[in-house]
């Protein structure tokens, strides 16, 4: 990969951070980490090239997650709750850490007593950690100490206490009963009113419960309750499918990016086994993911002026994405989830015709894509609209660790793309495109200067992609016990997958972490002090897709006692609701 | 008497009819407009009737009781349908009097306030939310409006809404009348709940606002008055701006103020499909200054410009 600038990770972080490559940087950070934790270092070693896995004791954990947050400007990924009580040991938790200038992913294990399930908790250091500790308490059954939110994050709310869905006795199929619980809400601001966004909305397709404090149009504060579309696809993931399956489910992960999902799977379980991908089925997984980028930021530059009340951008922008969905179909058999993937390689090659055809496609959505731009940027009631709205400074974005188009628009220069180079990228790198106002029209040219720039590395890539076979024959069984971390750069920003082998051809636990998961966390300071009509478009320019960040679990409850409301019980029901301002 | 009783009778069921009757083909035809700029087919142009029909037909659920919910909507429609009858549609406005123009000013902000009383009596925060836009709306459109009538009324020296539009016809336009027929223009946007004001509706932010509660026949009641405010307010600008030529025949002279008030109609809705909405403090400070330049025109009308 060839230089490229890298603007300063701002302040708080010390001078003297790892900018060099994974094996001095890996070399310089366990150093870092013995000097700060003594005999509290377990374990430093190296299962890939790109991955450091160290092992910290309990008392360890919060200086060591300092030293590698604060000293060695690590950014934080995700934790990853384990119930390794089946391997002899007790529980893990393992929070990843990507350094993104040395191209190297840490993971910071820290055994758990089986006995007292107890860790001190990150999020006091690392607030980009909150919703990530709140999930392996509602999984696992981990309790982080000190933790300022302790809430229910994403089970139901009259799901029982003591009940873990992740730990590995309890069954994927299992139902246990409803425990009758109330969600539990944040008290508005004396003097505020809530007005409550969801749990179903208009421009937010999904359910997601967001309860503005407001007084008269200006909010005060806000308050999320999410995680209402829990489709068990990890505990699936780790129960029921074998490796040959996983990437499909994987794609249904979301109906967008779902190849970046497919990918990010196989790529994490390649690594795991040390599996070499040929060069072609690289360049034909580039060529996929880009398509995908260049219709999800057509859907978004149409959702995005939807919101906003602008239909003709919407239904233009849409029109412009129809061939790319065509040419899908034409590629794959399908518009969307593609079902190319697989381990080791793809199931579907690229013939020399649907090359061309990929390239007469390109050069008419490319030219209307420009006039679209040229629209757009002039459009001074747009700009009014999105200039100085939903501000997310760069201290805030770096410290709630948002990623993709939000973190680029907020002057965060970071991609997957380039920090861990995957696919072809490495051949064919893509243009770190950089904004600095952090505003939602920030996020629009970001947005529009990698729509561009996805042509340009579709082109690339039909150029230099190799003659050969698609897929890497795999002779022997996967091992288990063996770590993969994989990132891929979806349009909305970084997806992470982690994967632990287990036996009998399966996943041990398997953890996928949607970009909407951090950028949705730094919603609250966004809005703060905006008015109730920003709110839609700020958070529309996030680019949210709640149903990827809540794909973890769902068991579905159904509550012993159904009750069947007469029409004047319901009509009495919802005016009482009513009259209250939507507040239960 | 009885003949001048009956003619001003029959120009009331007129402008009513025009009003009630016309505006869902004009709002069927602004429709079939958006479509065409968003490269879709679009709805016929009698969908407008068909929506009414079936809205009409459907129950009437209510979120909440109280007489204010229940006649809000008939209560805006009716007022949209008074305006009518102060409004000249090629010929003097049926119920026009010395001073009507201040009682049109009233009359047109009516149908707002009811709107208003009717969303703020649905007890549901959304049409709270809207309904307190439409308030602030009215009170930076309304003034617009009103100046550009009284510079109307300053030229021609009379405060009759059917007065002006004759003076305007036999005398042309200048300077100060064309500034404030601008500003009526620009103030019909609004009142028609078009793009960059639809902001009381905002589907995307606040759900339809003042209308969420709405369904069956009320919100038949409510999309019509909307529909026909819009055709209304256009006809007033068109006939006391725009009144030439007048050819004396009264089915003429509609058939050539409908014509015009199209014209305007697709104007408002070409600026509609190219804008976003604006957020409701960017729209006041739009017509605070809409309203300084109405000032303006009304100082060039005073030198007798």
């Amino acid at each position: 990969m060839g230089p490229r600038k890298r603007p300063s990770r701002g302040p708080g972080r010390s001078p003297g951070k790892i900018m060099d490559q994974p094996d001095a940087a890996a070399a310089r950070l366990t150093d870092l980490l013995r000097e700060r934790l003594g005999a509290l270092l377990l374990v430093a070693e190296r299962p890939q090239p790109d991955t450091l896995r160290c092992e910290v004791a309990p008392a360890g954990v919060r200086a060591a997650a300092g030293a590698l947050a604060w000293d060695a400007g690590a950014r934080f990924l995700i934790t990853v709750g384990l119930d390794v009580r089946a391997l002899g040991r007790g529980f893990a938790i393992a929070h990843l850490f990507s350094l993104d200038a040395a191209h190297l992913f840490v993971s910071l294990e820290i055994p758990v007593d089986a006995a007292d399930a107890r860790i001190d908790a990150i999020t006091p250091l690392i607030p980009a950690a909150d919703w990530a500790e709140r999930e392996f308490r509602d999984a696992i059954g981990v309790e982080p100490d000190g933790h300022p939110d302790p809430r229910r994050l994403m089970l139901p709310d009259d799901w029982p206490d003591g009940i873990y869905p992740l730990r590995r006795d309890f069954r994927y199929n299992a139902r246990p009963p409803a425990a009758g619980g109330r969600p539990v809400l944040a008290d508005a601001p004396p003097g505020a009113s809530v007005l409550p966004m969801g749990p179903f909305f208009p421009t937010l397709e999904e359910p997601s419960y967001w309860r503005l404090f407001v007084e008269g149009e200006r909010i005060v504060g806000c308050d999320y309750r999410g995680f209402y579309n829990h489709r068990a696809i990890e505990k699936l993931g780790e129960t029921v499918l074998g490796y040959d399956k996983l990437p499909f489910v994987a794609e249904r992960i979301c109906g967008i990016c779902g190849f970046i999902h497919s990918t990010c799977a196989c790529q994490a379980i390649e690594k795991a086994a040390g599996i070499d991908v040929p060069a072609r089925a690289r360049y034909i997984r580039t060529i996929m993911l880009e398509l995908e980028r260049v219709h999800s930021h057509l859907l978004w530059l149409g959702i995005a002026a939807h919101i906003i009340g602008f239909e003709t951008l919407l239904m233009q922008s849409w029109r412009i994405r129809e061939p790319i969905m065509w040419l899908s179909e034409a590629i794959s058999g399908n518009r969307k989830t593609y079902g190319m993937n697989c381990v080791g390689g793809l199931r579907r090659d690229i013939s020399p015709e649907t090359a061309g055809k990929i390239r007469e496609t390109l050069d008419p959505v490319e030219r209307e894509m420009r006039a679209v731009r040229k629209a757009v940027v002039g459009d001074t009631t747009l700009l009014a609209r999105t200039k100085g709205v939903g501000v997310l400074t760069k201290e805030w974005a770096e410290r709630i660790a948002v990623v993709g188009p939000p973190a680029r628009a907020s002057g965060v220069a970071i991609d997957a793309r380039l920090d861990h180079p995957y696919a072809a990228y490495p051949e064919i790198p893509p243009r770190l495109c950089v904004q600095q106002d952090g505003d939602v029209w920030a996020r629009v040219v970001v947005r529009l200067d990698e729509l561009e720039d996805s042509i340009r590395l579709i082109r690339g890539a039909l150029d230099g992609m190799p003659d050969g076979p698609i897929r890497a024959e795999i002779t022997e069984p996967i091992p288990a016990g063996r770590l993969g971390i994989s990132v891929v750069e979806a349009p909305r920003g970084e997806a992470v997958h982690f994967v632990l082998t287990g036996d009998d051809n399966r996943a041990y636990r398997w953890r996928v972490r949607a970009p909407t998961y951090p950028n949705l966390q730094a919603v609250p300071s966004m809005i703060a002090g905006e008015t109730i009509a920003d709110v839609p478009i700020t958070v529309g320019s996030l680019d949210p897709c709640f149903s990827c960040t809540e794909r973890l679990e769902a068991v579905d409850v159904r509550s012993a006692a159904m009750r069947v409301y007469s029409r004047d019980e319901l009509l009495a029901l919802s005016r009482r609701r009513g009259s209250q301002g939507g507040e239960r | 008497m009885t003949t001048g009783a009956l003619q001003v009778l029959g120009l009331c069921a007129l402008n009513v009819l025009v009003a009630g009757l016309l505006s869902p083909l004009f709002e069927g035809m602004l429709r079939k407009l958006r479509a065409i700029v968003h490269s879709r087919m679009g709805p016929p142009l009698t969908q407008p009737y068909l929506d009414l029909l079936k809205l009409l037909g459907k129950e009437d659920l209510r979120t909440t009781g109280g007489v204010l919910s229940a006649l809000g909507p008939a209560m805006t429609l009716g007022s949209v349908l008074v305006l009518a009858m102060l409004v000249p549609m090629g010929a003097p406005p049926p119920l026009g009097f010395a001073g009507d123009v201040i009682v049109l000013v009233y009359v047109a902000g009516m149908g707002a306030v009811f709107l208003m009383l009717t969303a703020f009596a649905s007890g549901s925060p959304y049409a709270f939310v809207g309904g307190s836009r439409e308030m602030m709306l009215l009170l930076a459109v309304e003034p617009a409006m009103a100046i550009a009538l009284v510079v109307g009324a300053v030229k021609a020296g009379t405060l009759a809404t059917g007065a002006i539009a004759a003076w305007q016809a036999a005398n042309g336009p200048s300077l100060s009348t064309i500034l404030a027929g601008l500003a009526l223009f620009l103030a019909l946007q609004a009142q028609a709940g078009k793009l960059p004001f639809d902001i009381a509706e905002a589907d995307q932010e606040v759900m339809g606002g003042p209308l969420v509660e709405l369904s069956g026949p009320r919100l038949a009641l409510v999309r019509w008055a909307l529909w026909a405010r819009q055709l209304v307010v256009a006809c007033l600008l068109v006939e006391v701006f725009a009144p030439w030529p007048r050819l004396g025949l009264l089915p003429l002279d509609l058939a050539l103020t409908l014509v015009k008030a199209l014209v305007v109609l697709v104007l408002v809705a070409v600026i509609d499909v190219v804008n976003p909405r604006l957020r409701v403090d960017q729209a006041l400070r739009y017509y605070l200054r809409v309203g300084f330049s109405a000032l303006a025109a009304l100082a060039f009308a005073v030198i007798g410009m």
